[in-house]
């Protein structure tokens, strides 16, 4: 958006009586479908042109490889992923403090939402499409859908936040019903004959009767109640999404509520710089005010404010503590590698915006729109930190790798955040660029509170001390939804609650090996012997019971006398490794007086192995004469082995693992209750729309 | 209507009569909606298949359950004797050739690492096969799979390319192929779990060489390294051995030698084992 230094209007909101407002509001939404000035046109093709850039920068990605966007081994995220939180981020701005400015009642909100919730409709789709790079095969991103994995953080992420795209679609268009029809109806001729065929087919029926206006308000109030968790959960999802790997710094505890947060403090800029843009553009002056400004500046400072404190609440502890990989990590972040970034966002995009706000002298309009120039690329920043610094962090050697950006990142980044405006352009080309009939609503509330009060002035300037919204005096829309609203915020709560459980979802049971209980006792059938040439002789016998094998090697010198004091070898042979056979040594056993010596396989504590498979086993002795040149003699034995034990023992399953099964049909339960919620709002308001056929009532 | 809304229960209780067929049409059709809407994520659910490890454990469950299952005949895992490591690579090459890697895709990597005298050891780290792998819960897709046999192969044709697994890995033995591979110089075959052909975009570690242990044979790795170092080894019937000739007792082995697992404390419960002996530290400080 325009960045430029907006000079400080004159303060004549006040004065402006509320015809002139209301012609005002249809006026000046109107003029975006006038004839486009060349400013338009330079504009758009320049935007054009930058995310031409972008796209072909993915192409040569595709060609090349993710390498060619500077990525390695050990900075396997980067760029991509702080993009698509950033936009992602900004989306939630516009639709929470549309949000909540609504169910709050303040009605300065009036010219503001339509842009707040344009903004939040574009920059989430935007942010979703830049998965894209991020991905290095995205032709297979339709698994997603085909095969997901219902363990994986980033399923739900997209479940997540395809839900909250839908949500913020329906909250951006559900109030164009009545705005459309107040244009279709009175100023047809200007709209032009598509735009005339569209506004008819989404207003058809709309008289603005109260039963209309009450289902639209109680549409809205649900959904305005629904998009505040499910915007928290996104934003959590995504966080968990790095909380749930195994780097440092990334599981943080903090990190959910933290990204909630920078997300709704990068909104609120974003939202004052969509503003001041089309303010400018379309000479908004009268309806978007200084006032305006100041108010979301004030919502800026209390994000900036909290962000700060959860920036180094988050970092506190871990820095204290100093484990190895997140000592590192801070280390890095704080004094090392990343030290000038993280300061410079520390300042600029904390420090300076919070000034900005807090002096009285900067507290104006080029104030606020300079407060938040500064934040959203310092919050982009910070969340390149955040995902460099621990995705470069090497965990076996404790250093750090290093990613270089290339031009194709950077071109795909500044593409996407030329989209921004260029696509704010052309929606609003298609929609009103304000919602009238809010605007006309409130101003007909006031006008009746004004009367009823008996007409005691309004302050006239607003820039006082508090950071809340100021006007409560307007009705809340959603007053007859009461009902509604608690539903939705206990689905809210629930929704919460079970993502929060995600991660007890499904455990591995490793592959268990057989472990036969039979009971009955065999003696080992068949004794085979094999005597070497040598001198000395050996031989063996096996016996197998109980789950036991005694093994019993007999030696005998070359004197034909029991040779004692021997050390005999058991071993058995091993085929599984391949042929020949491998002699795998059981132990050494000293032979008694009769040249004996005996080995119990599982008899003792330092003779731990027994038979793992059953049928026939081969078992052995041999002996190695003391004299130099003496060959080792052996003899072998086959048991058919009855009882067998797997010598593998599992791990014991992990706490929580039987959880996940029921968290996951508890989750998919919730997400299509708020999929057939949003739904159901669309439907309500078609009903209503398409039902009441009494003669028009409407404010028009 | 202005009275149901505010009295409800009054409502609920006489309602005009105009009003009520019109009513319980609405109604029942959000009931039919609603019905219908439950069915219909109902009906998903149930096509949604597990791909993730609770779906396996429930099947091994249910297959150890059954009399005449057979539950799996091996448990592959791999035992490195640091003492005896000279950190030559020989393990490092063979592999990479075998698997035609790029020079810095090192499915077994021999970091040098420090020792707390302040002398350095090599260690040999290949896919450490957890139990409990953290890059199977993580994938997006399921493109992990873990054999009966305890080895967490991937699959290169269902990979997304989100490198979570990367992440998620605590041992850093996953590699992406950043761009297009190194020309293949055996004959062409189709790329499999087991003898993965690396492919632009996906993600690649060490198998154990699974195509080589059904037929006896050892990974490429084990029977490279001229020290002896590496262990294949089998927890159901309790061998190892190494490249070397060397056959040892598995459990005898590991409790004779005081073996360890690296990051033990993770419980990713990995199925490489190391003998120490050379006051090494393994472990802590992820």
């Amino acid at each position: 958006m325009s960045t430029d230094v907006i000079s400080t209007d004159a303060l004549t909101t006040d004065v402006i009586t509320t015809d002139t407002l209301t012609t005002d509001a249809r006026a000046a939404s109107l003029r975006p479908f006038g004839k486009p000035s060349l400013l338009w046109w330079v504009t758009v093709v320049a935007l054009a042109l930058v995310i031409g850039a972008g796209i072909a920068a993915w192409v040569v990605q595709l060609k090349g490889g993710m390498g060619v966007a500077g990525y390695n081994d050990h900075a396997f995220w980067a760029i991509y992923i702080a993009d698509v939180i950033t936009f992602i981020g900004v989306s939630y701005g516009g639709a929470v403090v549309s949000a909540i400015l609504r169910l709050t009642g303040a009605t300065w909100r009036a010219p503001l939402t339509r842009l707040a919730e344009g903004t939040a409709v574009v920059t989430v789709l935007i942010g979703t499409a830049l998965i894209i790079p991020h991905i290095g095969n995205p032709i297979r991103l339709y698994e997603l859908l085909t095969r997901p994995n219902l363990s994986a953080p980033v399923f739900w992420d997209f479940v997540a936040v395809s839900t909250y795209t839908f949500a913020s679609i329906v909250f951006f268009a559900l109030p164009l019903v009545p705005d459309m029809a107040v244009l279709h109806q009175g100023h047809e001729q200007r709209l032009g004959k598509r735009r005339a065929t569209l506004y008819a087919k989404v207003s058809r029926g709309w008289t603005g009767a109260p039963k209309q206006r009450a289902v639209l308000a109680g549409a809205l109030g649900l959904v305005s109640i629904m998009i505040i968790p499910l915007a928290v959960s996104v934003h959590s999802v995504l966080a968990w999404a790095f909380a749930t790997t195994s780097r440092p710094w990334w599981h943080e505890s903090i990190w959910a509520p933290q990204f909630v947060v920078a997300a709704l403090y990068s909104g609120v800029a974003l939202v004052i710089l969509v503003l001041a843009g089309f303010r400018r553009g379309y000479h908004l002056q009268a309806l978007i005010t200084p006032r305006h400004f100041i108010r979301l500046g004030f919502i800026l400072a209390t994000f900036a404010a909290t962000y700060i404190y959860l920036t180094f609440a988050d970092l506190l502890p871990g820095a204290y503590v100093g484990d190895t990989g997140t000592a590192s990590t801070f280390t890095d972040l704080l004094t090392g590698r990343l030290a000038l970034w993280f300061w410079m966002f520390a300042v600029v995009g904390g420090l300076l915006p919070l000034l900005l706000v807090a002096l009285p002298w900067t507290r104006n309009v080029t104030g606020m729109v300079i407060a938040a120039t500064l934040v959203l690329p310092m919050m982009w920043l910070k969340r390149f930190l955040l995902v460099v610094g621990p995705a470069t962090y090497d965990t076996m050697t404790h250093t750090f790798g290093s990613y270089h950006f290339t031009w194709v990142p950077i071109a795909i980044t500044l593409a996407a955040v030329a989209a921004v405006p260029l696509l704010l352009m052309l929606l609003f080309r298609v929609v009103p660029l304000l919602s009238i009939d809010e605007i006309e609503e409130i101003e007909q509330m006031q006008e009746i509170d004004e009367m009823e009060k008996d007409l005691t002035a309004r302050p006239d300037s607003d820039s006082g001390g508090s950071s809340a919204p100021a006007d409560h005096d307007g009705a809340p829309v959603g007053t007859t939804t009461g009902t509604s609203h608690r539903v939705a915020g206990a689905t809210g709560v629930l929704l919460l609650v079970a993502l929060m459980g995600m991660l007890g979802i499904g455990t591995a049971h490793p592959a268990s090996a057989a472990t036969p209980q039979i009971a009955s006792v065999n003696a080992s059938v068949r004794t085979s012997v094999r005597t070497s040439t040598g001198a000395p002789t050996i031989t063996i016998k096996g016996v197998e019971g109980g789950g036991k094998v005694q093994l019993t090697a007999t030696l005998t010198g070359a004197n034909g006398q029991p040779q004692a004091d021997a050390p005999v070898a058991f071993f058995f042979n091993t085929t599984q490794f391949g042929t020949p056979a491998r002699p795998v040594p059981l132990g050494l056993v000293t032979t008694d007086k009769t040249g004996v010596a005996t080995l119990i396989l599982g008899g003792d504590a330092n003779h731990l192995y027994r038979p793992t498979t059953k049928g026939p086993q081969e078992f052995g002795a041999s002996f190695t004469p003391t004299k130099a040149d003496a060959k080792p003699i052996t003899a072998s034995v086959t048991v058919n082995i009855t009882v067998a034990r797997s010598a593998y023992n599992p791990a014991p399953p992990k706490p929580l693992a039987g959880l996940g099964k029921g968290l996951v049909v508890a989750l998919f339960a919730i997400v299509a209750a708020i999929w057939l919620t949003l739904i159901a709002q669309i439907w309500r308001v078609r009903r209503v729309r398409l039902a009441v056929q009494e003669p028009a009532t409407s404010t028009a | 209507m202005q009275d149901r809304t505010t009295h409800p229960e009054e409502g609920a209780a006489s309602p005009p009569p105009a009003v009520t067929l019109k009513e319980r049409q609405a109604l029942s059709r959000r009931l039919l909606l609603g019905t219908l809407g439950v069915t219909a994520a109902g009906g998903a659910l149930a096509m949604v298949s597990y791909h993730d490890d609770a779906q396996a454990a429930t099947t091994s469950t249910v297959m150890a359950a059954m009399p005449t299952a057979t539950a799996a005949e091996h448990a592959w895992c791999m035992v490195i004797d640091l003492r005896t490591c000279d950190g030559c690579k020989a393990c490092t090459a063979s592999c990479q050739k075998r698997h035609q890697l790029r020079p810095e895709q090192t499915w077994i990597n021999v970091y040098e690492m420090k020792d707390s005298s302040g002398g350095t050891f090599n260690m040999p780290r290949p896919c450490m096969m957890c139990e409990d792998a953290p890059c199977m819960y993580i994938c997006p897709v399921g493109a992990n799979i873990r054999t009966d046999e305890g080895l967490v192969l991937v699959d290169t044709d269902a990979c997304v390319g989100s490198r979570a697994c990367m992440a998620a890995c605590p041992y850093e033995a996953r590699y992406f192929n950043w761009s297009d591979p190194l020309p293949q110089k055996r004959l062409p075959m189709a790329s499999s779990p087991q003898m993965p052909v690396p492919e632009k975009g996906t993600v690649g570690k060490c198998v154990f060489c699974a195509d080589r242990l059904p037929h006896g044979e050892l990974p490429a790795c084990v029977s490279g390294c001229p020290m002896g170092v590496l262990y294949i080894g089998d927890l159901v019937t309790d061998t190892a051995v190494n490249g070397q000739g060397t056959s040892v007792v598995l459990s005898d082995f590991l409790r004779a030698n005081d073996a360890v697992r690296y990051k033990e404390e993770l419980g990713t419960n990995p199925r490489v084992y190391y003998i120490l002996g050379h006051g090494q530290s393994l472990g802590g400080g992820a």
